[in-house]
């Protein structure tokens, strides 16, 4: 084996830690250098978040936003993978779509929140479409750009063993483009999660992460916001690290074999 | 299976690849193309597999045109067609599962199929795991585990070193004598045709046309192939390959 490429092992946790600890010394600095008013300490904040943990409520918008990103983002992903599949065989449809997703792309998904919040009424089905949207984009684009560097020989030797075309789409386009799937899934998550506490905030529907977040900063209770921006946080490396990371390494074992 | 080319043409745009190309291919008969690189051989296998369509004139498989792909006329490629995503087994079991086998018995039949070209084992590895010989190995048990009648070699053993090209020709030979299937074989290794072949046709550059074709039907052949020196060196000398010492 030529030289390693990556860190593995020990060393990765390593630098895993050394980042999370990075950045609690910096949040912990401002902390000492500022009023505690402005900017309170670590303890505080995980104390807070203790106490919200068994709060009811605080449980309940929990599961709201998590509802509320899970189908828009579960939406984004079967329409990003089915749009994206389809535009690799179809190769007019594919430029169409592509030209069209570079264009709605280019408006950020919050702007659509007006819009939607009068022709949708105000609920969960705004926040939900908005996520969704922020996710479709980069999860069709990377499945439609990875069509296209599919190798012919694979797609001819299936066809050459009789594969009808669903067969092509599903024994061969989509786990060649698996891997680009994958990271497109992990880009869509970032938009999805980012437009979901934005929409929250703005909206201020139900009891979630961001309206919970906006809440505390309009009552100035700076411990509630630094305990959203931590929950945040974690919820989304979580999801990021652990639940896609695993399932990329699930998906793609041959490669680490 | 029968196979007739009937003045078939072949154009890519301005490219004329193929022109009135006409022979018959009969039942269980082996017939090499050799000729320079980019001529129109793969081109013409290509057709037969009913990957692309003549310009002109018909390809015929038992009396009826070519349609479309099927898995009655199967292709072997050079190399990489192996899907990196699927263990050796189930690369070898999806020619089955694509025409309607449950996985189960497809993934039987492969390991089955596996042994007869020696690989035994290696089911569960992956193409990148194993050498190319093996990878190889494994594209013939995927193209005659769905038992086919035309068998289209495209360069099969091209990317391999010469020892284990000739292992594996006999593993082929071996293949093809049990299953007597019908086989086109593209190759550049004017040994590998004289081997193998029951006809060997020799073609110019682009478009393609038979400068020439030798019948071996019916001879007996070994790797040694010192029996042939004479047809081995007018083949050569029809591909533009010196084979005399120049005395000044």
């Amino acid at each position: 084996m030529s030289q390693a490429r990556r860190l593995t092992g020990p060393k990765k946790y390593l630098a895993v830690v050394l980042a999370i600890a990075f950045i609690a010394l910096i949040w912990q600095a401002a902390a000492w250098s500022l009023p505690s008013f402005l900017m309170p300490g670590i303890p505080t904040v995980i104390d807070r978040l203790i106490e919200a943990v068994q709060q009811e409520e605080f449980r309940a918008g929990l599961l709201g936003s998590m509802s509320r990103l899970g189908s828009g983002y579960g939406f984004a992903l079967l329409f990003g993978i089915g749009f994206g599949l389809v535009g690799g065989v179809l190769f007019f449809f594919r430029e169409t779509l592509r030209s069209a997703i570079v264009i709605l792309q280019s408006i950020p998904s919050i702007a659509w929140v007006p819009l939607f919040l009068i022709v949708m009424g105000f609920g969960n089905l705004p926040i939900i479409v908005v996520v969704a949207l922020a996710a479709f984009f980069p999860m069709a684009l990377s499945v439609m750009n990875a069509t296209e560097s599919v190798q012919p020989v694979h797609v001819s030797a299936a066809r050459v063993m009789g594969a009808s075309r669903w067969q092509l789409l599903r024994r061969v386009y989509l786990p060649a483009v698996m891997p680009e799937l994958i990271t497109g899934a992990q880009l869509a998550f970032g938009n999805a999660w980012r437009a979901l506490i934005s929409a929250e905030m703005l909206i201020g529907f139900g009891q979630g992460l961001g309206r919970s977040l906006a809440y505390s900063g309009e009552i100035a209770d700076m411990v509630g916001v630094m305990m959203n921006i931590l929950v945040i946080a974690i919820l989304a490396t979580l999801i990021d690290q652990v639940v896609l990371e695993k399932f990329k390494q699930r998906v793609l074992r041959y490669q680490y074999v | 299976m029968q196979l007739s080319f009937e003045n078939v043409d072949k154009r890519f745009g301005e490219l004329e690849v193929i022109k009135g190309f006409s022979r018959e291919v009969g039942q269980g008969e082996l017939v090499a193309l050799v000729g320079p690189s980019g001529c129109g051989k793969s081109t013409l296998l290509h057709l037969v597999a009913g990957l692309e369509k003549p310009s002109g004139g018909r390809v015929l498989a038992d009396g009826r045109p070519v349609a479309g792909p099927g898995p009655r006329r199967t292709l072997v490629f050079q190399e990489h067609a192996l899907y990196p995503w699927l263990t050796l087994q189930a690369n070898v079991a999806m020619a089955l599962e694509l025409q309607g086998t449950d996985k189960a018995t497809a993934f039987r039949e492969a390991t089955n199929w596996l042994g007869r070209v020696n690989l035994a084992g290696f089911e569960h590895y992956y193409p990148h795991q194993v050498s190319g010989g093996m990878r190889q190995r494994t594209a013939l048990a995927r193209a005659f585990i769905a038992k086919p009648e035309v068998l289209l070699l495209d360069e099969p053993f091209g990317a391999l070193d010469a020892l284990t090209r000739m292992a594996l020709q006999d593993v082929l030979r071996d293949l093809i004598e049990e299953h007597q299937p019908t086989v086109l074989l593209v190759t550049h290794d004017v040994d590998e045709a004289l081997y193998l072949a029951d006809h060997v046709l020799v073609f110019s550059s682009r478009p393609a046309r038979v400068l020439k074709a030798f019948d071996f039907a019916h001879c007996e052949k070994s790797h040694d192939l010192s029996g042939f020196a004479a047809e081995r060196k007018e083949i050569l000398s029809l591909l533009g390959i010196k084979t005399e010492v120049e005395h000044a």
